[in-house]
């Protein structure tokens, strides 16, 4: 008999006021049932909703980034279209093509990127600066707004003293102990600090910067005597074209005719619409990367959603069985109960995505730090259509294979008790159903990534399905080895080994839940804790203590003397660079060359090249052979073997360069690999000598030495060449390692949703057995066992299970880990015994933690109502 | 065989079982619930089913409704033959032909009284099933429960929200396993007197499976099981005429 009080409180008092509407039978029987309420279906809304809500946040975030990059693409550009050339001015046939367009109304916009170091006068400091010389029209859109409230061009001006003004980033000021009216050196030009920047509208097209920025006038770049042959500048034009061709696709034929008219220019053309590749790329991969991560846990939770299901459909057996003597056909049972199913499903899809869609706005604050991106916070519906789309699917996935079990339960139940079902697969309808909306899941999470993403995504969701066989595979083999090691004496051991595969055990549903999320978790530590290791002490163990970069080869002289005068230097390495295109391969341009895509980078824009008689360190020779010491015949390089091989080249093969207008070719004599890590100096592209000896040429230079004199060194070489920018390794690696802790952050953050998502189901698999667990603990105490007797082989129980899950999460995300450091990466592989340490015992002290906590209020029953009820 | 089918001579059974077995496995080896069973009852005939327990009643009755298969034998219902359907046949048989009431009344308890009766007249499609379904709550004196939950409803009234609904259909045949298994004898009897007049009523043929003879010798036939097989069967003895008419309050 059903008491309705106790099944289903939401009913008592109420009486339904329509008795037969139009709804299909399915519906309205399934209406009806769920007039029980939503009880018995917490876990599994929560499932869905954290999963739902990861995905539609991650995705609401990223096209709040990419829009408001869409969007504001001029401003960040400072044009509807830039060019970028390294190292030179525009050439004649250059500057006439885009004049032209100035003369039919657009307007034109110069600017010149440098490193270059910003010393202080009024004391010692220095520090490296990102300088950015602008002309008058600069900015074209947007405006550069100042903390003393001058316009740019005022405070930029020359001073009635001479001096050129300069306006900074806040974090220079800071970092030279400067203010507003104090001069700084900048190359042989002093200029006076006219105020703070509060904004740069194209700060973000620029990329990644290590000093903070200065801004000059093209007039005061000029006096600073920076800009020689050979100097590292950026040269930045920004059109603004006429009126009447600003639409998008006016601006793309432009950018299309740019390139058919000057198909050798090497420059590197950007429109607004993608004004900030760099960015949009990296929020791209976060984004993918963190909805991979979302789906694990949705995937993590859908194993809680089939759980609620099995013990909702075990507590609607009667029911079920009712409905089939009163001659409902199978299939009708299923639907009734799939629709009520998917009805909760969509409260859970509509929680999660009423969460992701105001994650956005509450985190615009701490975003707007991370990441200086215009964002445009409003509710983005693509995203959150697919979020509601992954979270319906995953729900049919789980919720199908139960269901379609009771679409089988037996209508003989009704007339006497039975025992639980032999495992019986579902009909083939239904598998196919479950595999169907599995695989639509992973073609939804391939197919929606760029194609330069695909590939990791297909192999993320290898790795995670392959996690999910290993898994469970060890459900199995734990309810296996438990069963086998049979009958210890200590009884608590016995317990604790009988409860792990038991009928209903929720052995296989915690060591999958948990063991996807920790796997994911220690797989993302460990790579996080190699390259951790790498930037924080491998690298700055090999890494000189100094790049100085431009030096003039006059310079060289009084250089060597300041390092003959410093003492603990330990090593310098001096190497000459020319800068310049690879214009053409075996004399194909370089324009038609077929280069693997991932290749093709080095065929665009100005390459740095050097000349030397030796094999340069960090350098191993795997084809060919390098040339004598004393070498004079003709033009000879080695080049690096990836590139090769994305080019389809080997040696014997041509390259063809341009220093200053003059196109060298030389033959490969070799293929190198270059060991890029060492932090040394090293080139794509190795000359023999003879050939670019006289070619217009700057010196690169390593220093290694002592901490202690680091800062003298840098003191005196700046002050003696003021054109000479030094890079001190290890701010640049805290630049780097504050960046990788904002990225890794993130990602962390995300990755403890499949935690919580996987302690969700753990949860719910506790709950569900815990009616077993009065009972047999009132059982055993009614045998003579003492409360801590039956507590302890709970516990025993739980730990061996968490232990047991943890050791093999562990070794698979090791496994993964170890794969992408070492073939993703090709980087140095570490194992991080700490890392998986903490693992192995948070993972085993969460499960007991929620297994003894259902336990404690399993043991403080009284024992006769119990019996009684039994 | 027995042939139960005394009183209507003339007429062709409408169950009719030939040598059912019916054999379970079980962990400790198969168990033989029905050896050879064979039994004819004729259509509007009330049989009752006897025996002490394990006797195999509940299996029969379950083999008669098409929810358990048998492992050999004939079972031919109302014109069909039960053991050559699937699983939906039987399902859409049992809505045409067959009405159940159990001992533990298995109404859905988050559907009212109404519901509940109109259900199966749902599944079989009927337009008029709310009005259909509160003419039989009429009947068995629950016009006023219409809108009840089953947990805010009697013992005795829940089973009368179950005869409703077993009779709903007009079924051909109408099978009840213990019907007042669960009920005090007042209450009991009141659903006895029910039951055995929508029978006689609507012509009906009657399955009832009881431990109590009192009450299987109310019926025309009364088939004795033990052990898996028929072990005599008899006339009813007792007068209909000696039950209250008319529904219980």
């Amino acid at each position: 008999m059903s008491d309705i009080a106790e099944t289903s409180p939401a009913l008592a008092g109420t009486a339904p006021k329509r008795r037969g509407s139009n709804m299909p039978l399915p519906w309205k029987i399934a209406a009806r049932e769920l007039r029980g309420g939503l009880r018995g279906f917490r876990i599994f809304l929560a499932c869905l909703t954290l999963g739902v809500a990861a995905i539609a946040s991650v995705g609401s975030v990223s096209s709040a980034l990419m829009r408001g990059l869409a969007e504001e693409g001029q401003t960040i550009l400072g044009g509807d279209v830039g060019f970028e050339i390294v190292h030179r001015e525009t050439n004649d046939a250059e500057r006439a093509w885009l004049n032209a367009v100035v003369e039919r109304g657009g307007a034109l916009s110069k600017t010149a990127d440098m490193r270059a170091m910003g010393r202080a006068v009024k004391n010692t400091e220095r520090t490296l600066v990102e300088l950015k010389a602008v002309d008058d029209p600069y900015p074209l859109y947007g405006e550069v707004t100042l903390a003393s409230g001058q316009a740019l061009d005022q405070a930029l001006a020359r001073g009635t003293d001479g001096a050129f003004g300069a306006v900074v980033e806040p974090a220079l000021l800071e970092r030279l102990q400067l203010e507003p009216g104090d001069e700084l050196n900048v190359g042989n030009h002093t200029f006076v600090i006219r105020s703070a920047i509060d904004n740069e509208p194209d700060r973000v097209a620029g990329g990644f910067a290590i000093g903070p920025r200065v801004m000059i006038s093209d007039e005061g770049l000029a006096e600073t005597g920076l800009v020689t042959v050979g100097s590292l500048v950026d040269y930045e034009y920004r059109l603004r074209l006429p009126a009447g061709e600003q639409t998008n696709e006016a601006v793309a034929a432009f950018v299309e005719d740019t390139k058919e008219a000057l198909p050798d220019s090497g420059w590197r053309i950007r429109d607004r619409s993608n004004s900030a590749p760099g960015i949009r790329r990296t929020v791209g991969q976060v984004a993918l990367f963190l909805t991979l991560v979302g789906l694990t846990a949705l995937i993590v939770g859908g194993v809680g959603v089939g759980n609620a299901i099995k013990s909702y459909i075990d507590k609607k057996r009667e029911v079920i069985a009712t409905f089939k003597c009163l001659g409902a056909p199978g299939g009708l049972i299923f639907q009734i109960y799939f629709l009520q199913v998917m009805a909760i499903a969509l409260v859970g899809v509509a929680i999660g995505l009423a969460i992701g869609a105001m994650v956005p706005m509450l985190a615009q604050a701490s975003l707007a730090d991370l990441l200086p991106v215009p964002t445009e916070f409003a509710v983005h519906t693509g995203p959150l259509v697919l979020a509601a789309i992954y979270g319906i699917v995953t729900a049919v996935a789980f919720a199908v294979w139960p269901l379609a079990r009771a679409r089988d339960i037996p209508a003989a139940g009704l007339f006497r008790d039975i025992v639980a079902p032999a495992s019986r697969w579902p009909r083939p309808f239904y598998i196919a159903l479950t595999l169907g909306s599995l695989a639509t899941l992973a073609v939804l999470a391939v197919a929606l990534t760029e194609d330069y993403q695909r590939m990791f995504a297909i192999w993320f969701l290898v790795g995670t399905a392959a996690a999910f066989g290993v898994l469970l595979l060890t459900a199995d083999l734990m309810m296996w080895v438990a069963r086998k090691v049979g009958r210890p004496k200590m009884p608590s051991l016995r317990i604790a080994l009988a409860n792990l595969y038991r009928p209903g055990a929720p052995t296989g549903s915690v060591v999958l839940s948990l063991g996807l999320g920790l796997t994911l978790l220690v797989t993302i530590s460990l790579i996080d804790g190699n390259i951790t290791r790498q930037v924080s002490t491998q690298l700055p163990d090999r890494a000189p203590s100094f790049f100085f970069v431009d030096m003039q080869k006059a310079q060289l002289e009084p250089f060597n003397a300041i390092l003959d005068e410093t003492d603990g230097i330990q090593n310098v390495n001096r190497v000459p660079m020319i800068r310049g295109p690879i214009v053409a391969v075996n004399d194909v341009r370089a324009g038609d060359v077929d280069a693997t895509p991932d290749t093709r980078w080095a065929l665009r824009g100005d390459r740095g090249f050097t000349y030397s008689a030796a094999l340069p360190a960090g350098s191993e020779l795997l084809e060919g052979a390098w040339w004598p010491e004393d070498y004079a015949g003709p033009p000879l390089v080695s080049f690096v073997k990836d590139l090769a091989d994305g080019w389809g080249i080997g040696v014997g093969d041509t390259l063809t360069i341009d220093v200053l207008g003059r196109e060298i070719t030389a033959e490969i004599a070799s293929l190198r690999e270059v060991t890029w890590q060492t932090g040394g100096i090293n080139f794509i592209l190795v000359f023999s000598p003879g050939v670019l000896d006289n070619a217009p040429q700057t010196i690169l230079s390593t220093v290694t030495m002592e901490e202690a004199g680091e800062l003298e060194l840098q003191l005196r070489v700046t002050d003696a060449f003021p054109n000479v920018t030094s890079i001190r390794v290890k701010e640049a690696i805290s630049s780097v390692s504050a960046l990788l802790e904002d990225l890794v952050l993130a990602v962390r953050a995300t990755s403890v949703v499949t935690i919580i998502a996987g302690i969700l189901v753990l949860a719910g698999a506790m709950a569900a057995g815990h009616r077993h667990r009065v009972y047999d603990s009132v059982v055993l105490k009614v045998l003579g066992a003492t409360r801590a007797k039956v507590l302890g082989a709970y516990a025993l129980e739980y730990a061996l299970l968490g232990f047991g899950t943890a050791v093999i999460a562990g070794s698979a995300g090791t496994l993964a880990a170890y794969l992408v450091i070492t073939q993703v990466m090709q980087a140095e592989w570490a194992f991080l015994p700490v890392t998986m340490a903490v693992t192995v015992i948070g993972a085993t002290v969460i499960t007991m933690g929620f297994g003894l906590v259902g336990t404690w209020s399993a043991l403080s029953r009284k024992a006769a109502p119990i019996l009684r009820s039994e | 065989m027995t042939e139960v089918s005394a009183g209507k001579s003339i007429s062709d059974p409408i169950i009719s079982l030939s040598d059912v077995h019916l054999t379970l496995p079980s962990t400790a080896g198969p168990v033989h619930i029905l050896r050879g069973i064979g039994l004819d009852v004729s259509p509007g005939k009330a049989a009752g089913l006897v025996g002490p327990s394990g006797s195999g009643k509940s299996t029969l009755l379950m083999v008669l409704a098409g929810l358990e298969k048998p492992t050999s034998g004939s079972i031919k219902v109302a014109d069909r033959e039960l053991t050559q359907m699937n699983e939906d046949q039987l399902a859409l048989f049992r809505r045409d032909n067959v009405g159940i009431v159990f001992q533990s009344f298995h109404l859905v308890p988050t559907m009212t009284a109404l519901e509940n009766v109109a259900i199966p007249l749902e599944f079989a499609g009927r337009a008029d099933a709310f009005d259909v379904a509160a003419e039989e709550l009429k009947a068995v004196g629950l016009a006023h429960r219409l809108d009840h939950y089953p947990g805010q409803l009697s013992g005795g009234e829940q089973q009368r929200v179950a005869l409703a609904r077993a009779v709903a259909p007009n079924p051909a045949i109408l099978l009840a396993d213990e019907p007042t298994g669960n009920l005090d004898g007042t209450t009991g009897d009141a659903i006895i007197d029910l039951m055995f007049d929508l029978h006689s009523r609507r012509d009906t043929t009657l399955v009832l499976i009881t431990h109590d003879m009192h009450l299987a010798e109310l019926c025309d036939d009364v088939v004795h099981l033990r052990d898996g097989l028929v072990e005599k069967t008899a006339k009813g003895t007792r007068n209909k005429a000696d039950l209250l008419v008319g529904a219980a309050s």
